[in-house]
């Protein structure tokens, strides 16, 4: 895969998440995933975090699709720095 | 399926940390290869795909959401011990980032998310002929998220037993539950991950040249 479609793949994927988060916030924004709805039903609470993370999803659609762009960034570049150094160097 | 801090017994925390340190050094080992350092841009690009996607959730009925967890995705294009890495640094970033899942807790979400996920997505695809790789696709991707689930409601009904109800919930809640919730799940997970792949194969053939190399 060249740059060129790297880059085309990258504007893809940051596409395709603005236009699912509008159907997420349509649709989904205020229910719970499967084991919040099983702890919910247990009559159990989530409790306070041992450490407290910088970032959150957002609760709107600006903050959310900003939280999406800098995970994706973080992502990407997390990724591809632990291939060079764990990966590429260990390699034979 | 993010578990929280607070919720399991810390034996099983313990174990879960064991478990899933083993497989990442294991994964880390096996991906010493030409191939694989061909793929570093690939395997960040997929990982930074997957975490958007996993961002949007889809109503799967009952009030219920669903997301892409992406271990049969990465499994398929990467290969088991890649795919590992890649789920491994999407649960990191998640955790550490973001807050989603406990800090604790994070060991325990590698092993049900990222090294059940991969596992079985590797056997159940892996093992099947190349005229059966879409059905085997969705069923790679349904069995991963029902697999994971399962050992969650398991670990959740282990901590109550042996905590005498401090941590986890009764497993005759925590089985049918988790399970009724990600049998459907698993089928929003089959339906994307079989579009994703038919889509990757149109515009990167490539990828898919040799499968079979990719699995190891």
């Amino acid at each position: 895969m060249n740059t060129a479609r790297y880059a085309l793949a990258v504007v893809g994927t940051i596409i395709f998440f603005a236009i699912g988060l509008v159907l997420f916030f349509l649709f989904s924004a205020d229910y719970g995933d499967g084991l919040e709805k099983t702890l919910e039903r247990a009559g159990v609470t989530e409790g306070e975090p041992v450490f407290r993370a910088p970032l959150d999803y957002g609760d709107d659609y600006p903050s959310a699709f900003l939280a999406g762009l800098v995970g994706f960034s973080i992502l990407f570049l997390l990724a591809y720095g632990l291939g060079r150094f764990v990966i590429a160097k260990r390699a034979p | 399926m993010h578990i929280p801090d607070g919720l399991m017994w810390p034996a099983i925390l313990g174990i879960g940390w064991i478990i899933s340190i083993s497989m990442v050094w294991y994964a880390v080992r096996r991906t010493r290869s030409p191939l694989a350092r061909e793929r570093i841009p690939l395997m960040a690009l997929l990982g930074a795909g997957i975490f958007v996607a996993q961002m949007l959730n889809f109503p799967v009925g009952g009030g219920t959401t669903g997301h892409l967890v992406g271990a049969a995705l990465a499994t398929i294009m990467l290969g088991f011990a890649p795919a590992l890495l890649v789920l491994t640094t999407i649960l990191l970033v998640q955790c550490l980032m973001f807050g989603d899942g406990g800090v604790t807790a994070l060991g325990l979400n590698i092993l049900n998310m990222a090294v059940i996920g991969c596992g079985v997505s590797r056997i159940i695809y892996g093992s099947s002929p190349d005229s059966m790789k879409r059905p085997s696709t969705i069923a790679a991707a349904w069995a991963a998220v029902f697999a994971g689930a399962l050992a969650c409601a398991i670990e959740l009904g282990a901590s109550y037993w042996a905590s005498g109800g401090s941590y986890g919930i009764p497993m005759t809640i925590a089985l049918p539950s988790m399970l009724g919730y990600h049998a459907l799940i698993g089928a929003g997970e089959g339906i994307l991950t079989v579009g994703v792949i038919a889509y990757l194969r149109q515009v990167l053939p490539e990828i898919f040249a040799s499968p079979r190399r990719q699995l190891a």
